[in-house]
């Protein structure tokens, strides 16, 4: 750490820890109610209000911890301070009121009912102004040095498009069609567009610092990567308009493009591969390694993979609204974001800390645990849907009949829950077992 | 390779895919009201759509495919369900549907009833390029199955009695009821269950249309 307000970044990633506790509490909750049909919390906390907590406290957590990376990230690649450093402090403070007031209004009922939009519209609102202020500080803390690097350029690209896109998601839309069109401009272009960016510029510049490799080759192969994304992500959220009320021919250029979205995914893996081989210093830091080669695969797997699996018109006819949509999501977020944020916060902390770690054993464990767990997880989702696809889709069984059917699988989902669970426990108990920055600047 | 031609790769391959995409975008916007047949989206099934929305149905409910997957997807229901079976199941739903898995009662007002059973039968016009898929099973089977199995299943008889296995067991199971009942019997069963036991909780489908009613009397009386 070279900057004193770099250390703004320790709280954003104390609160993304705690959040993603409660997420996957709530995960096994929404789990159970799959595996017992009578659920005592029906009228308190029924499945739809605990999957929106679930949802939403992943995605809050997720982008508490990007922000917090590029609070890390920003002072040391401009080469000076946050511009307001007490602007920071405020953003954070107004996102977790906006997130606790959002998961308290879920539990009384006050919903605008749009999955994962489901913040009524004025904490919408509420969550523009935190972009704003977000995208103020670290465009003012940019031009006092301009110091353009590319790994800075795409993570502002990512972060102005992330707050741009979500303003196709606070409007009533009167046709449900139309509605959910511009929903996917939130919820793919997020995903498999801005986050990407985001994402790809923390791990070339988490690389850089590791490994010591040329910044041109760094800032050479993130271009090409974020190109690929981009060519392949933006068209290719066509493989959401199959069945939504879209013209056929999406059928085509969906199917197309979004068969090419495991390209730039695997060139990922090489692309880390390749500067851990072409290492200039020997890297004593193992932990956020791990976790970088271990993203890149997962991420490989669940997005690439498991993506391509069912993206397909012709497939995805028959697996479209079933579990196996569930098992990809699970897998997906896990690979590409969760791990990110864990990278990005095992090499940040000890640097704003300070703290001198003897061996790794205890994140190995975390990751270990998470990783094996979320695979049993999303093995047994994508079966239970393959059990469901064939039952309803081909045997033209009752939806609900189907479940009967599926008990075994969700009763190994919600197993693997426990697992994931004890995994991120033992994060967090490792998180706060990194110590505090000496004085945090407010 | 060098800087200059990664960030032609990245200018390029995100300007062509765009231009696809906005492009397209710009023709589906203008070709979605008539796939959607949007002259029949009146203010009743706008309010449905936001009482859909308030109550977050679509966090158990998929709807055109998308939401959670606790509860049946909704896009085609009204093709299976008559409109009267839908507002009485949204009235209590555990009275009329009593499956293992519930959905709790959401306390509905008359009116908001009626907007949601506007909102879902225009929801089931919208043209979704063939989704869902009829099941391969019913496919092969083609025209030979009897127009009372559609009735059958959108009064959502299932929910009580079995059928070749699937089904409720709150009824007696009627995969053979063809050759333990005459006709008249059941007719007389559907309009008047009381009729036959005094104490049966099965509701009258004295409401059916003559030629529904006979439809599903010959169904029942071909199961042997």
């Amino acid at each position: 750490m070279k900057y004193e307000t770099q250390k703004i970044a320790y709280q954003y990633f104390v609160a993304a820890t705690l959040l993603f506790g409660l997420q996957v509490i709530f995960g096994l909750l929404t789990g159970a109610k799959y595996v017992w049909d009578y659920d005592p919390l029906m009228n308190i906390i029924p499945f739809n209000t605990s999957r929106a907590i679930h949802i939403n406290l992943l995605v809050v957590w997720l982008l508490i911890g990007f922000m917090g990376g590029t609070y890390y990230l920003v002072p040391e690649e401009s080469e000076t301070d946050i511009y307001s450093p007490r602007l920071a402090v405020f953003q954070l403070y107004l996102f977790v009121a906006i997130g606790v007031a959002a998961i308290i209004g879920y539990l009384v009922g006050w919903s605008w009912g749009m999955p994962f939009l489901e913040q009524p519209t004025v904490l919408k609102f509420g969550i523009v102004i935190v972009a704003l202020i977000f995208l103020f500080n670290i465009f003012m803390t940019m031009m006092k040095t301009k110091k353009w690097t590319v790994i800075q350029g795409v993570l502002l690209g990512g972060l102005v498009m992330l707050a741009l896109l979500f303003l196709f998601g606070i409007f009533f839309v009167r046709n449900l069609s139309t509605q959910y069109y511009w929903w996917w401009w939130v919820i793919h272009l997020w995903v498999e567009g801005a986050w990407e960016l985001v994402a790809g510029s923390i791990i070339a510049f988490i690389l850089l610092k590791l490994t010591g490799v040329d910044r041109e080759l760094v800032e050479k192969w993130l271009y090409v990567e974020v190109g690929l994304v981009l060519f392949t992500g933006i068209a290719g959220t066509g493989h959401h308009y199959y069945w939504i009320g879209t013209p056929g021919y999406w059928l085509w250029v969906g199917g197309i493009f979004s068969a090419l979205e495991p390209v730039p995914i695997l060139f990922m893996v090489f692309d880390t591969l390749r500067d851990v081989r072409e290492k200039k210093i020997e890297i004593e830091d193992k932990i956020p390694l791990y976790w970088a080669v271990g993203s890149a695969v997962m991420h490989f797997l669940g997005a690439g993979v498991w993506g391509f699996a069912h993206t397909l018109p012709q497939i995805n006819k028959w697996t479209h609204g079933t579990q196996v949509t569930a098992s990809h999501g699970h897998f997906a977020f896990f690979g590409a974001y969760v791990m990110i944020n864990l990278t990005m916060i095992y090499f940040a902390v000890p640097r704003i800390t300070g703290v001198v770690r003897k061996g790794h054993g205890r994140s190995l464990v975390a990751l270990r645990l998470m990783v094996f767990s979320i695979f049993f997880m999303v093995l047994a989702l994508g079966i239970a849907g393959v059990v469901q696809a064939y039952l309803q889709r081909v045997l033209g069984m009752d939806y609900l009949t189907t479940q009967d059917y599926m008990k075994l699988w969700y009763a190994v989902m919600w197993v693997s829950g426990w697992g994931v669970v004890a995994g991120v426990f033992t994060y967090i108990f490792d998180f706060f077992s990194m110590g505090r920055p000496s004085k945090v600047t407010a | 390779m060098t800087l200059s031609q990664g960030r032609a790769i990245f200018i390029w391959g995100t300007v062509i895919s765009a231009v696809i995409f906005l492009g397209l975008t710009y023709d589906s916007i203008s070709k979605m009201p008539k796939r959607t047949h949007a002259e029949e989206l009146s203010d009743a099934v706008a309010d449905g759509k936001w009482t859909w929305q308030r109550h977050n149905c679509n966090d158990c409910h998929t709807i055109l495919g998308i939401g959670g997957y606790y509860a049946p997807d909704l896009t085609k229901v009204m093709s299976q369900r008559d409109p009267e079976w839908a507002k009485q199941f949204l009235k209590d739903p555990h009275k009329v549907w009593p499956a293992k898995r519930r959905m709790p009662n959401l306390h509905l007002k008359d009116a908001e009833i009626e907007n949601l059973v506007a909102f879902l039968t225009w929801v089931n016009g919208i043209d979704t390029n063939g989704w869902p898929p009829k099941p391969m099973a019913v496919a092969a089977a083609g025209s030979a199955a009897l127009p009372g199995e559609s009735v059958f299943r959108a009064q959502g008889c299932s929910a009580c009695h079995k059928l070749n296995g699937v089904g409720g067991d709150i009824g007696p199971d009627l995969t053979h009821v063809g050759s333990t009942r005459p006709p008249d019997w059941i007719k007389q069963q559907l309009e008047n269950p009381r009729s036959h036991f005094p104490n049966s909780p099965m509701p009258s489908f004295a409401k059916l249309s003559p030629k529904d009613m006979k439809d599903l009397v010959d169904f029942l009386s071909s199961l042997k």
